[in-house]
């Protein structure tokens, strides 16, 4: 029994002993171990026990009514938009700038700032009417310094143009005055009053301006990666390998002959190191930029110009110099797509807002604006892609979706209906045959005729099944494209009462300006060319293997164009078009082309009676008439554009089907092929 | 076990001497054993809490029990914050060069309770909204624990509301933190700065060259591209959840909710009322509620009581003033509710203003001109109010920050992390664009208008595999179009070598032959760097029907249109309603879609992005099927350019007059069914159809024109 008893309790005994040291040596030798050194899980901001109690950091009582406080004076020496600027003189007519008339003698781009505002739209000549009094601080060159203005009123509403950095000492306090200047440092500028102006060089042209320098979207394989400035003002360019070189974009070692090239003022490569101080560095920022080389700017001290309206990380890179380095390596890594987008934007911002004096001036008041408008200001995307703030205005809408430029960004697409503005000249009759034609049309939603003519209107109109309005013209040939508010569709079909226009034939046209709204689409073209014999641009209607302008007797365009023709174009042009009627269609062909950039678009036109005989728009003379067209005309208006817009192009297009030996059955527009 | 309790009842006296000295034994060895096992059960079932006894420290701890540290009269205050301050300058961003992800690293310091000489405390520990924005910190990828690793150092002083703490000695406390140097890229958040009576507009602790990120800056003291502006945060709309509410006209066109406000504003905003009625609703404090009921969610108008910030949804726009500090919680309410923010406060710097475009979400009115702000905003366009409200709280980046704290820490971060790492910075869309918008977006990564000069030409790409015959004609016929710059041969065939070099054609630009490792359809589309030009021909061995008429003009168009695919034989897909799927179709149909790419150009960097960037597994189905891969770079162009393509010459299809009628019909018909296939396939892996149908090709401008053929620049386009 005894022996029993003791044999179960050392079974008992050794079985636990067996338990313990497999469950304890387990955990004695994990406590044993010292921690593993794997990934320890980083120790983060503890987690609280008590953390739901602790209080808020405002008390309720106290959050929303902290003790009142009256209504603040402005400063004296700082200055913002809210409590400097008096926008209550700027109501009537929106901004008006009168500009003091230089006291002595101007240097060249003075006189090139004072012609830009004076040709603007924002120009008045009474300092009482205007909103922005506009100051030119004189150039260092002429030695002498202006003087107090009369209505200075303590600079308020004041603009003071500053070209070079502070040539004078200041004779007057600025007050209240905003400052345009170019390239301020970052310390001096008040954002949202001042203005980043960029660097004008002494040859910086008044109007149009050298385009920008590429030719091709992506980087050509062999193209160097970066650029560097060299101390006398050139570039050169080195190879992949860059990390030899020193921040201030001296290289330590020669990379030889083989790799380095030189270049007078525009550099070939894909990345521009900007470093330095201004002004040096910001006369070569706008040459990259032109160059279409995309500016790396390293801590920059000097505010970018225009940066409260452009996005420049779209076109460059501001760095850290002190991050060299690692900077190059992110060059050398950046992804194809960004690099292609960058480029491209450099180039769009350039042709926009800097390639002339004209263009730099006019968005400095257009910045201006802006401010004034406040809530109908651009919107980011109107200033930062095609074709920039200057181009769209904001008069015409705040909503994207209304431009002809943003149907893709938006995701949106124009309407599928149009409005045909049919302008009866003086010796027309009225067009009841090209009234049904194009009321045949299934996309019509609206007729307006434009009545231009001596006599009186007549009593009844033929049966359309659209609306059909008629408008009394003031018998100006410009007349016709000013923007009625009749008019309520996207697409306006622009006609002449003698034009003639089969219902397939203005379908077709319509679905093809659906994917092109925003170029002119039209039946009967003609072209420019450079006449060497009389050192001018001359055009011609006759038939060519190319064109580069359609006639606007028969067009689609997007009736933004009205808007922009009326109030973007110099009253001068106008005036011009008025007096020489065959001249509205250059105008408004240049005025859309320097809006896209693109050639027009033919479609097929069947009469081949009227494409024999070159067409003049509805003049005051009895029917299409042969009549040359006036050289002096493209030549004024190219001069005022201050380059040729016009491109040209060496297609029509057709129906899918057009003319192919198939069945008529099977083609949908197949009256357009009927002789 | 049981025997020896046995033992212990039957008594000691039964036990002999030997027994007794057995049972101690016994008794000590099964205590151990005992002892023993209930340890090792306590190691099994709290295993956590053995392995990680430091956590177990700081994770199971009290915000009272944080160490304390004192703080002598005499110890250091930095210096007054710098107005100066730029990134350049005041920060060292050098400490940021280790981070591979372009991320910066954000160390938190431990929490400390800090007192002067005689242990009284410099400020409230730490508040809940401190301890929240803490907390995400350190759950983001910014978080590092290691200090030398870090870039970003934020202190765990609470500085949120400048009332709660004393200056001076949280100034000091901020100078003994272990890696101050004067603030070097220490950054602080608060939101409630300055104090009676002048109410400064940033932080008044001496913070020398810290970072801030504050909640109510003016332009006087926001240091552009240095501080960050942030939004002052409510706990009031956290705690209530507001529905969404769509776009349109409200009940009230303006609301004004705010207390407090300055008797002159109040009399302003109530002369609005009197003026414009109905429309416009004034509410202040109540002064007439019954016990019990919380007087910051309710306010009054005489004496119709609403609930806050309920209220504020129906209004379209609201009123927010400036009190006596700049930045003003009901902001943060106003947004919440989806109200659009009328905000008339002098140089009040708004929040995220650096990236956030304040312009499409609110209405920024001078404080002088409060008595016309009923007239500025009826001058708004309906439309685009609808857009404002869409705006206000549709930014998606912002993340609902008005109502999280988390939001506005990540934010401060990210901006910051953008300006020291700008090559990888998130995008003005990005930050600003509602979903909606970037859904159907589409951004053309050829948006420049150029039309590229004709000098540079086209590289022509002919795939082949062993017909060396047909390869060689279609060289020589290629040859002769005069724009053509270079001849790229990709051979695809791994067991043959290309012919001798003697055998090729002569012909007048360079001949470049690359062999493939594969035998796959995807090497026509590949970016060589042999490729020069932008403008690439892909053309089959077997296409030697093209005039060079037709080819020269098919450049030309290309030229016109750059970022488009232009090809000859025109394709087109059709929705099948009784199928309910896309049917591809090759009928002499009056619409196009498609265009083969047989014979087509298009820009290289389509190569680039048919390689690296196409959707799905699209590629590698390609490339196992042998079919289609000019169906997917249609796809691929239309869904990136939103554009259709261009057909060019009335060209249906490509005969090769050396195939004989292949049994056509059944060939034909499983021909058809596996593209309409592939159609669909791509389709869904887009996850929508990208193609445009459009009704026109491009013929030279006096095509069939009744014009002398001499004359014309392509007289010899082809049939079809």
């Amino acid at each position: 029994m005894q022996s029993w008893r003791r044999k179960s309790l050392w079974l008992a005994l050794s079985a636990s002993w067996l338990l313990l040291v497999l469950l304890g040596g387990f955990s004695l030798l994990r406590l044993a171990l010292p921690p593993r050194p794997s990934p320890r899980a980083p120790q983060g901001w503890p987690r609280w026990l008590d953390a739901d109690l602790l209080q808020s950091f405002s008390q309720p009582g106290e959050l929303p009514e902290d003790a009142a406080q009256p209504p603040r004076v402005p400063h004296g020496g700082s200055c913002n938009w809210g409590s400097c600027f008096d926008t209550s003189k700027c109501r009537g007519d929106g901004l008006k700038v009168f500009v003091y008339p230089a006291a002595g003698p101007i240097s060249e781009t003075h006189r090139k700032i004072l012609a830009s505002i004076e040709g603007s739209r924002f120009h008045t000549f009474s300092p009482a009417g205007a909103c922005l009094l506009l100051l030119l601080s004189l150039d260092a060159q002429t030695g002498e310094c202006s003087s107090m203005p009369l209505q200075w009123n303590r600079g308020r509403n004041h603009l003071v143009l500053r070209l070079h950095p502070a040539p004078c000492p200041r004779t007057f306090q600025l007050g209240q005055a905003m400052v345009a200047e170019a390239s301020p440092t970052v310390d001096s500028f008040r954002a949202g009053f001042d203005v980043a102006l960029p660097f004008l060089p002494e040859a910086h042209p008044l109007r149009g301006g050298a385009p920008g320098q590429l030719r091709q979207h992506s980087p050509q394989p062999r193209i160097a990666l970066l650029a560097l400035e060299e101390e006398r003002g050139g570039w050169r360019t080195a190879g992949t390998n860059s990390s030899a070189c020193s921040w201030d974009g001296r290289c330590e070692q020669d990379p030889g002959p083989g790799q380095t090239q030189r270049w007078e003022m525009l550099p070939n490569a894909t990345f521009c190191l900007i470093s330095g101080h201004r002004p040096q560095a910001a006369s070569r920022f706008l040459q990259a930029l032109q160059a279409g080389c995309i500016p790396v700017l390293l801590s920059p001290r000097w505010e970018l110009p225009f940066s409260e309206v452009i996005d420049w990380t779209k076109a460059a890179i501001v760095a850290d110099e002190r991050l060299l380095l690692q900077v190059l390596a992110a060059l050398q890594e950046m992804s194809p797509a960004k690099v292609l987008a960058l480029r491209q934007q450099t180039q769009f911002l350039w042709d926009a807002y800097f390639s002339s004096v004209e263009k730099v001036i006019h968005t400095t008041l257009e910045v201006i604006q802006d401010r004034i408008f406040g809530t109908s200001a651009h919107p980011s995307l109107l200033w930062n892609s095609l074709p920039g703030a200057l181009l769209a205005l904001s008069t015409f809408s705040t909503s994207p979706q209304d431009f002809p430029f943003y149907y893709l960004q938006q995701g949106s697409r124009p309407e599928g209906r149009f409005s045909a503005l049919i302008w009866v000249g003086a010796s027309d009759q009225p067009p009841l045959k090209l009234i049904q034609a194009v009321a045949g049309s299934q996309h019509c939603a609206q007729i307006l005729v434009l009545w231009s003519n001596e006599r009186p209107l007549p009593s009844r109109w033929t049966e359309t099944a659209v609306p059909l309005t008629v408008i009394d013209g003031r018998r100006k040939v410009s007349d016709r494209f000013f923007p009625y508010s009749t008019i309520r569709t996207d697409a306006i079909l622009s006609l002449d009462a003698h034009s003639s226009l089969s219902t397939s034939e203005v379908d077709f046209a319509f679905v093809v300006w659906q994917s092109f709204p925003e170029r002119m689409v039209g039946f009967l073209t003609s072209s420019h060319f450079w006449d060497e014999a009389h050192g001018g641009w001359g055009y011609t209607a006759e038939r060519t293997n190319e064109f580069s302008m359609v006639l606007t007797m028969a067009a689609f365009y997007h009736r933004y164009y009205h808007t922009l023709f009326t109030h973007s174009l110099p009253k001068a042009l106008r005036t011009l078009a008025d007096e020489a009627p065959t001249c509205v269609d250059v105008l408004m062909n240049f005025l859309v082309a320097a809006v896209t950039k693109l050639p027009p678009i033919k479609v097929p036109y069947g009469k081949q009676r009227q494409e024999a005989a070159p067409l003049v728009p509805g003049g005051p003379e009895p029917g299409p008439k042969l009549q040359a067209p006036d050289p002096n005309c493209i030549n004024q208006i190219a001069a005022a554009f201050g380059h040729m817009p016009l491109r040209s192009s060496h297609l029509r297009l057709d129906p899918v089907l057009f003319k192919d030996p198939v069945s008529v059955q099977r083609k949908k527009y197949r009256s357009l092929e009927k002789p | 076990m049981c025997a020896s309790v046995k033992y212990n009842i039957r008594g000691p006296a039964l036990i002999p001497r030997m027994k007794t000295k057995h049972r101690i034994y016994y008794i000590t060895l099964f205590s151990i054993v005992l002892l023993g096992l209930i340890a090792t059960g306590m190691f099994q079932f709290w295993p956590h809490s053995i392995e990680s006894s430091n956590d177990w420290n700081v994770e199971k701890r009290s915000v009272r029990d944080v160490p304390v540290v004192r703080l002598p009269a005499d110890s250091p205050i930095p210096e007054r914050g710098d107005l100066s301050c730029r990134m350049h300058t005041c920060f060292d961003v050098y400490r940021c060069g280790f981070n591979p992800k372009n991320k910066i690293k954000v160390y938190i310091y431990a929490l400390k309770k800090y007192v002067d000489d005689f242990g009284v405390p410099v400020s409230n520990t730490i508040s809940r909204e401190y301890n929240e924005l803490l907390t995400a910190i350190s759950d983001s990828d910014y978080y590092t624990d290691d200090i030398n690793r870090a870039c970003l150092f934020v202190p765990s002083i609470d500085v949120l509301n400048q009332n709660t703490l004393r200056i001076k000695e949280t100034a000091q406390a901020l100078a003994q933190l272990s890696r101050w140097d004067r603030g070097t890229n220490h950054l602080l958040f608060n939101m409630l700065p300055g104090g009676p009576p002048d109410y400064n507009t940033a932080l008044d602790v001496p913070r020398d060259r810290a970072l801030l990120a504050g909640g109510g800056f003016s332009t006087w003291t926001y240091r552009q591209g240095y501080d960050v502006s942030i939004p002052v945060y409510s706990p009031l709309s956290a705690e209530v959840d507001l529905p969404e509410k769509g776009p349109g006209p409200r009940r009230y066109f303006l609301l004004s909710s705010q207390v407090g406000l300055h008797p002159e504003y109040r009399e302003d905003v109530e002369a609005l009322q009197v003026k414009h009625g109905e429309s416009v609703l004034v509410l202040d404090k109540c002064t007439n509620l019954s016990e019990g009921v919380l007087s910051v969610r309710k306010r009054c108008h005489k004496h119709q009581v609403f609930d806050y910030p309920q209220v504020l949804q129906e209004a379209t726009f609201c009123v927010v003033l400036r009190g006596a500090r700049l930045g003003q919680a009901v902001l943060s309410d106003v947004l919440q509710a989806g109200c659009v923010p009328v905000v008339i406060a002098d140089s009040y710097i708004l929040p995220f203003s650096e990236v956030l475009d304040w312009k499409r979400a609110s209405v920024v009115v001078p404080e002088e001109k409060m008595s016309d702000v009923y007239s500025i905003l009826q001058s708004i366009p309906q439309r685009q109010i609808e857009e404002m409200q869409r705006q206000v709280r549709g930014q998606p980046r912002r993340e609902n920050w008005s109502a999280s704290i988390k939001a506005i820490a990540l934010a401060t971060l990210q901006i910051i992390n953008d300006r020291i790492y700008p090559y990888a910075a998130i995008s003005y869309e990005e930050w600003n664009d509602p979903p909606a918008v970037k859904w159907g977006s589409v951004s053309n990564p050829l948006f420049l208008p150029l039309i590229p000069p004709q000098s540079q030409g086209f590289t022509a790409i002919v795939l082949t595999y062993d017909r060396v015959e047909s390869l060689f004609r279609v060289i020589t016929e290629v040859s002769k179009v005069p724009s053509l710059s270079k001849l790229l041969v990709v051979w695809n065939n791994q067991n043959k070598n290309p012919p001798e070099d003697s055998l090729w054609p002569k012909i007048r630009v360079p001949l470049k032959v690359v062999r493939t490792a594969e035998n796959k359809l995807s090497n026509r589309f590949f970016p060589y760097d042999e490729i020069e030009t932008e403008a690439v021909l892909a053309i089959d061995d077997d296409i030697i029907m093209l005039t060079s008429d037709e080819l020269q003009f098919g450049y030309e168009v290309w030229r016109e249109f750059p970022d488009r695919l232009v090809g000859y034989p025109g394709r087109l897909h059709l929705w099948d309603h009784e199928m309910n799927k896309w049917k591809y179709e090759s009928e002499w149909t009056n619409e196009v879609s498609m265009v083969l790419t047989g014979a087509a150009f298009y820009h290289k960097y389509f190569n680039y992005l048919y390689t690296y960037k196409m959707p799905g597994d699209i590629k590698n189905w390609v490339d196992a099927h042998m079919n289609c891969e000019d169906i997917a770079m249609n796809f691929l162009v239309a869904n990136v350019t939103g554009k259709a393509v261009i057909k060019v010459t009335p060209r249906k299809k490509f005969k090769c007059p050396e195939c004989t009628a292949i049994d056509g019909l059944s060939l034909d018909q499983t021909h058809m069914v596996e593209r309409s296939e592939c159609i669909n396939k791509f389709a869904s892996v887009f996850g929508t159809m990208p193609l445009k149908v459009v009704e026109h090709r491009a013929d030279p401008v006096l095509y069939k024109d009744d014009f002398p053929e001499k004359l014309k620049s392509f007289p010899n386009i082809g049939s079809l």
